[in-house]
């Protein structure tokens, strides 16, 4: 496989893997009612399934990554993480419903342009 | 009687040393400081896999993916600088439960200048001046999402 396309795959799995967190996160915290006791906290981390799905995304990622780094500047591959920015922005609106407005919507055009300029690179 | 008084002695020192010294989930318990750990550990974590990646040894031209995806896993540098990079995840998700993703995210630009120069620097990267633009670009998109958060309306 093509090291930029393992790259871009990477990238589109750890946005929808921090999805899958923040929405495993808030539900182990309101199940937790703010106890402080840690194998409560701990035993509600391990059993939420968004968390181990994080933890599926996350692990294929790295592995993506890790082999397409090898051909590539980290210069190069880092910066493409920003792309995540862009697919965080349109899933949540998708799957939290959040608000986004015009000027998010201007940002996330200038972080797509810094991209395409990386991506020239 | 006895039982008491051990369990008052013993509950002393406890309660003083909550006052005095701090644990690391409290440390952590602050945004900011457990979003620095998780820049600090990121950055450091990524030059040191990159300098493992640039170390190994070419695989011949035949091999399978799985094999080549499972390569790198195997080498001391790389382990290591996954660790690192592992730390700053868990501090990651220790800012995350505090403040929310759409504030931390735009701060987390400064790892992409720091890796930048650090690749240039450390790793005799060349960085062309379009690349450069590209992740001024990144970095100021990413504020333009911060202000609209921070204000909480314009």
């Amino acid at each position: 496989m093509n090291p930029k396309v393992m790259i871009w795959i990477s990238v589109a799995l750890s946005a929808i893997a921090q999805i899958f967190l923040k929405n495993g996160l808030t539900k182990v915290q309101s199940r937790n009612g703010g106890g402080r006791s840690v194998t409560r906290l701990a035993h509600g981390i391990v059993s939420e399934k968004f968390i181990w799905l994080w933890g599926l995304c996350f692990v294929a990622a790295m592995g993506l990554w890790l082999s397409g780094l090898q051909k590539l500047d980290l210069s190069y591959a880092y910066p493409l993480v920003s792309v995540g920015y862009v697919l965080v922005t349109i899933l949540s609106l998708v799957f939290f419903q959040e608000r986004v407005d015009r000027r998010r919507w201007l940002a996330v055009a200038v972080i797509s342009l810094g991209v395409t300029l990386i991506a020239g690179s | 009687m006895i039982v008491e008084a051990a369990s008052a002695t013993a509950c002393e020192p406890s309660d003083e040393r909550e006052v005095t010294a701090r644990t690391l989930p409290q440390i952590l318990g602050k945004w900011w400081v457990a979003f620095a750990a998780s820049a600090l550990f990121v950055v450091c974590g990524h030059l040191l896999i990159k300098a493992g990646l640039n170390g190994l040894a070419p695989l011949p031209a035949d091999i399978g993916f799985a094999a080549r995806v499972l390569h790198p896993v195997f080498d001391l540098q790389v382990v290591m600088g996954l660790c690192i990079y592992l730390m700053g995840t868990v501090c990651w998700m220790r800012a995350v439960s505090q403040k929310e993703i759409s504030f931390l995210y735009p701060l987390s630009s400064i790892n992409f200048v720091l890796i930048a120069a650090a690749s240039m620097v450390l790793l005799q990267e060349v960085i062309s001046i379009r690349r450069i633009g590209g992740i001024a670009l990144v970095v100021l998109g990413m504020f333009l999402m911060n202000k609209k958060a921070g204000s909480g309306g314009a």
